[in-house]
């Protein structure tokens, strides 16, 4: 029988920063993670924790100091462009170029991956109906709202219909209806067989949206399983006589209490 | 086509699209100019002014103002403004080659750099400055200002890679005023008391400027003309080298 590999898989990664005040700062130490192929993974944590630079490494942004990392099934540091080619990355503040239009801005990304004119023509227009921004196509970026902004990024991370999408804490600061929005989409981009690598300070949007998921804390996996599992596993361990929350979860694998995460993560319903 | 003229297409819309930073590089040479020639024309009158070969002195100060337009390096300063929000990093995560990233914004800024000297030029031609080397030499002229141009914003590009901030890329650029005011600027190398005559042998941007001049003041004068272009030659290799090293390694 053909084992499917995994979308993701990360083996004792770690990263070192040089500093001229503390030698080395160690953000990431030692994470271990496996996301299946089609999955919508969580990977939450206060600010600090290491999130940001485990996906940088994971997307070829950052060098990886030790341990290993195979993404779509190649090998990270081994062969960084292929695996550029597998992956779509929308990162924490939509990295877009506010001079261009949205029409320009994901031409240009269809030209990058190795489209012809008329097929990123083509592909563009398919994106701008997706996240319905095919009435602002013609407007400059920096015209754009914080939510449309999301969602142009989001385009660009799908011109290519990438196996592995990664989304840095897509939804920060966008209002509720916005955040829906980019909720929607995330669905539906799984839906159609992409395998989601979601970052998320927002305890609820892990919730609504994740098969599975891990906690970091302080750069090493503190937990990993299926949202329900998690709980019940909390449940259990302090024989708790209520249904545990996703963030009675998050406080208790972090050491932190309600008044320490007030400033750190935020449960936002939408 | 190729992702770095995808990417110069880009930064030229940029441009275009920014004139509030590209109408400086033009307004500034040329208050410049002015400013130059009403101080010292009536110094050194055409008349009796062997070194000016019978031209006013505009003629003699056009190729600082070229100079001048093409050392602004505004697409650093976009540069810094694209890692600090996010597009670069955007651009790395996808399959484009490190060299293209770079090369983009170079081959953009000769672009620009072709048509900001093409338009000083032509407002000199208009005030009565006439280039003495003719088609070939106005041609030369405009490529070798280009060329400084890519060379120049090479240099504020590394600044930018390298430090990640507007500010010290702003302060870099700086860096070219000691370079003009340490070329024979005012007069020619000959004319310059020995100290100063020897910062200006040993200053790359003097044989730039002795280039450039001599297209507008004397006939092709091939002695004078080349070493400008292998200036721009050598520092555009080592420059664009650096830029690539340092984009290869950014983490």
């Amino acid at each position: 029988m053909n084992e499917i590999a995994p979308a993701i898989e990360a083996a004792a990664l770690v990263k070192h920063y040089p500093s001229s005040k503390n030698g080395n700062i160690e953000a990431v130490r030692g994470v271990d993670l496996r996301v299946e192929s089609g999955e919508v993974f969580g990977f939450l944590g206060p600010n600090g924790a290491g999130k940001s630079t485990t996906v940088k490494m994971l997307t070829t942004l950052l060098t990886i100091t030790s341990g290993s990392a195979r993404v779509a099934g190649v090998d990270v540091a081994d062969d960084p462009d292929d695996v550029r080619r597998r992956i779509g990355v929308a990162l924490q503040e939509a990295g877009l170029d506010p001079r261009q239009t949205g029409r320009e801005l994901l031409v240009l990304q269809a030209r990058l991956f190795g489209f012809s004119a008329s097929d990123a023509a083509k592909r563009t227009d398919e994106l701008l109906q997706l996240v319905e921004l095919d009435d602002a196509a013609d407007r400059h970026i920096k015209g754009y709202s914080g939510g449309m902004k999301r969602r142009l990024d989001l385009a660009s991370a799908l011109v290519h219909e990438p196996d592995v999408l990664f989304l840095d804490e897509p939804t920060t600061g966008l209002d509720p209806v916005s955040r829906l929005t980019v909720w929607d989409e995330v669905r539906r981009i799984n839906a159609r067989g992409t395998t989601v690598f979601l970052t998320t300070q927002y305890l609820e949007e892990a919730d609504q949206l994740c098969d599975r998921l891990a906690i970091i804390d302080d750069g090493r996996i503190v937990r990993q399983g299926r949202p329900a599992e998690l709980k019940a596993g909390l449940r259990e361990r302090l024989d708790l006589d209520h249904e545990p929350t996703l963030d009675d979860v998050f406080m208790d694998a972090t050491g932190r209490s309600r008044s320490r995460v007030a400033g750190d993560v935020q449960e936002v319903a939408a | 086509m190729s992702q770095a003229w995808l990417l110069g297409q880009r930064a030229l819309r940029e441009g275009a699209r920014s004139p509030e930073a590209l109408l400086p590089t033009l307004f500034i040479p040329l208050f410049f100019l002015a400013v130059n020639v009403g101080q010292a024309a009536e110094i050194f009158p055409s008349s009796s002014t062997d070194f000016l070969n019978g031209q006013g002195y505009g003629a003699f100060q056009l190729p600082s103002s070229l100079l001048l337009a093409a050392s602004f390096g505004t697409a650093a300063l976009f540069l810094v403004e694209e890692i600090e929000g996010g597009y670069f990093d955007k651009l790395r995560a996808a399959p484009v080659s490190r060299t293209a990233i770079v090369a983009g914004r170079l081959i953009a800024e000769a672009v620009k750099g072709v048509l900001i000297a093409v338009a000083i030029v032509v407002l000199g031609l208009i005030f009565g400055i006439t280039i003495a080397s003719g088609l070939v030499g106005f041609l030369l002229l405009v490529g070798l200002t280009a060329l400084w141009a890519v060379v120049f914003t090479g240099f504020m590009q590394l600044i930018a890679l390298k430090t990640r901030s507007a500010a010290a890329t702003n302060s870099a650029g700086l860096v070219f005023f000691p370079l003009l005011f340490l070329t024979p600027n005012f007069v020619p190398r000959d004319l310059l008391t020995r100290p100063m005559e020897i910062a200006a042998t040993l200053n790359p941007v003097t044989y730039v400027m002795e280039a450039l001049r001599s297209l507008v003041l004397e006939d092709l004068d091939w002695g004078t003309i080349l070493p400008g272009f292998a200036v721009v030659a050598v520092l555009g290799v080592i420059v664009i080298a650096l830029n690539v090293r340092v984009i290869n390694t950014y983490d």
